[in-house]
């Protein structure tokens, strides 16, 4: 039985949704405008956008993982459906809680990986480059915010919508 | 113990577990093997953001996400209808170009079954078209446009594979023009046989769907002609796409609100980028352990020991890759399947760039056929007709495109004529 979700769960959830969204709609467009700005600059005037590569490069990365969460929320993640196919609708729900709490357990895991790698690379990089390495945080707080999703999908689980992708 | 892990992860998998997390799962279970140490998944990662064509991705997703959004799927039926629709199978063939032309933009995720599925079914009936034979061609349609630039699974395989991008999306245009021949072929002469009643041709609606659709049909022109002339870069040319559209979508058609319906579609790309960027992000770990564990050199020593000759080993690839477009979608099985094939397929004298052309090829086909064909829910989902009835409507279409395959399996000049 799918527990009700208390005041705070929801607000929390919702608060997680707006950042996902607006992270990754604006990571999106940055990304857009860096290589449009790239463009223009180096046809136009001959120069270019410094570090923009770097830039373009995390932004990558900033739209991958806040898509990624929000991806968890709406049940569109890419998924092997053969077996999953067979069962109806009221089973995927009660397998959902299990398998939300698997997947919490293998982020958490990848996100302390990911810190201690920052962590290294940070204690190491020279001076005038510790901006990208600011930027890098994006790889232990990505899988630190998809450990999140899948705990509060765990533990309070919202009804399946189709997968119309 | 490591293989009871790894069978339960499988089975996690096949329970519908996100796969991105199975494939996280099976590269821990890997570093964990091999006395590494976890954190070398993160330097994976950012080994795999250095990739030049990366920005690619997320910008054509947008740029396919806005075109789904607008008027572009009634601009193009409206178009090729006046430009095909009056030939015998004409409308037939309207739905096939304009099926691939929005596949090769919308990355084949099942947006295009969705967004033109709904607009030309009525349409082919209407026309008088039998509903089994509309059902199988809509189907089989919401792949085709997969060999074309701006393809998202060609983006992939390339930055997967290591090949260049611009050598595979030259190489697609053959065989994809040669399946649009081959099934617009097979449309004629199933309406010369069940005498489909044709429209005349006329001038007028033509010229009003030029006018209306000309900017759209420049697009892939002004893609192609941007890349091969040198001009921009593959993430360059995605930029530009995605700013052409949404000039054309939000300030020549008016079709999009930037206030009010730009930031869902913005995030709706993000939800389609972060889906399958995580997957490729854990699967570059997961892959690279297996190739350090000799995984492939192991494969090839049991295949050469079974086969011979590059045909017997084509003709296995094709078996193989047939049963993995059954199984998985096309991103997933590209990021897991393709570093593992690649040097196999090197050692019987295969190019990589024939060998993507191969593979995507497959799993065009596997789109549709069953256990997990997206093409066959999706269609299910927006016709209303069970999966089964949907395979039965698809299987003339699917006997077609296996034809095809063979062709451009066994005749590599198809796909790499423009080698020296």
């Amino acid at each position: 039985m799918p527990t009700a979700e208390p005041g705070w769960v929801t607000s929390l959830r919702d608060s997680l949704v707006r950042l996902d969204g607006f992270m990754a709609s604006l990571s999106l467009l940055l990304l857009l405008l860096l290589v449009i700005g790239q463009v223009l600059l180096r046809n136009l005037f001959d120069g270019g956008i410094p570090h923009a590569d770097i830039l373009s490069r995390y932004l990558v990365l900033y739209v991958t993982f806040f898509g990624a969460a929000l991806a968890i929320e709406e049940h569109r993640h890419i998924r092997i459906d053969v077996v999953s196919i067979l069962f109806k609708p009221e089973r995927l729900q009660a397998l959902r809680r299990p398998l939300y709490l698997i997947s919490a357990i293998i982020c958490v895991i990848l996100t302390r990986a990911a810190i201690r790698f920052w962590y290294d690379d940070w204690q190491y990089v020279a001076e005038h480059e510790r901006w990208s390495s600011i930027l890098a945080l994006i790889t232990p707080f990505g899988f630190g915010l998809l450990s999140l999703h899948f705990l509060l999908g765990a533990l309070y689980p919202k009804p399946a919508q189709d997968r119309s992708t | 113990m490591i293989g009871l892990l790894v069978i339960i992860i499988i089975l996690f998998a096949l329970l519908g577990i996100p796969l991105f997390i199975a494939l996280a799962g099976g590269s821990l279970l890997a570093t964990w093997q091999a006395g590494l140490d976890p954190a070398l998944l993160a330097v994976e990662l950012n080994r795999l953001a250095a990739s030049p064509y990366l920005a690619a991705i997320p910008l054509f997703t947008f740029a396919g996400v806005v075109l789904a959004g607008g008027g572009a799927p009634q601009r193009m039926i409206q178009l090729f209808n006046a430009m095909v629709g009056w030939l015998p199978g004409g409308m037939a063939a309207v739905a096939l170009t304009s099926c691939a032309f929005f596949t090769a933009f919308s990355g084949a995720s099942g947006v295009t079954i969705l967004a033109l599925g709904g607009l030309m079914f009525p349409m082919l009936l209407r026309a008088g078209y039998g509903e089994r034979f509309n059902l199988g061609l809509l189907t089989t349609s919401g792949s085709l446009g997969l060999l074309f630039p701006p393809s998202l699974a060609i983006l992939l395989y390339g930055i997967v594979s290591g090949v260049s991008i611009d050598q595979l999306f030259l190489a697609g245009l053959v065989p994809g023009l040669l399946l649009l021949v081959v099934l617009g072929v097979y449309c004629m002469y199933h309406c010369s046989c069940t005498n489909v009643p044709r429209h005349q041709f006329s001038m007028t609606p033509l010229l009003k769907a030029l006018r209306e659709g000309i900017w759209d049909l420049l697009l892939p022109v002004s893609i192609i002609v941007g890349i091969f002339g040198g001009f921009v870069t593959i993430s360059e040319a995605a930029a530009c796409t995605a700013v052409y559209v949404l000039v054309l979508e939000g300030i020549i058609h008016r079709e999009i609100h930037f206030t009010r319906q730009l930031p869902a579609l913005m995030k709706d790309a993000a939800i389609l980028v972060g889906s399958i960027l995580i997957i490729l992000s854990v699967a570059m770990g997961l892959t690279n352990l297996l190739i350090d564990a000799q995984l492939p050199m192991k494969i090839l020593g049991w295949i050469e020991q079974h086969i011979e000759s590059e045909l017997q080993f084509l003709i296995l690839l094709n078996v193989f890759l047939l049963i993995v477009g059954c199984m998985m979608d096309i991103f997933s099985a590209t990021v897991v399947v393709v570093p593992l094939i690649l040097p196999i397929a090197a050692s019987y004298g295969i190019h990589p760039v024939h060998l993507g052309i191969i593979f995507l090829a497959n799993l065009e086909i596997g789109y549709s056929t069953p256990p997990v064909g997206i093409n066959l829910f999706i269609a299910s989902q927006r016709f209303g007709r069970p999966v089964l009835s949907l395979f039965r409507a698809a299987v003339p279409f699917l006997l077609l495109m296996i034809l095809w395959l063979a062709l451009i399996t066994y005749v590599p000049y198809l796909t790499l004529w423009w080698l020296d």
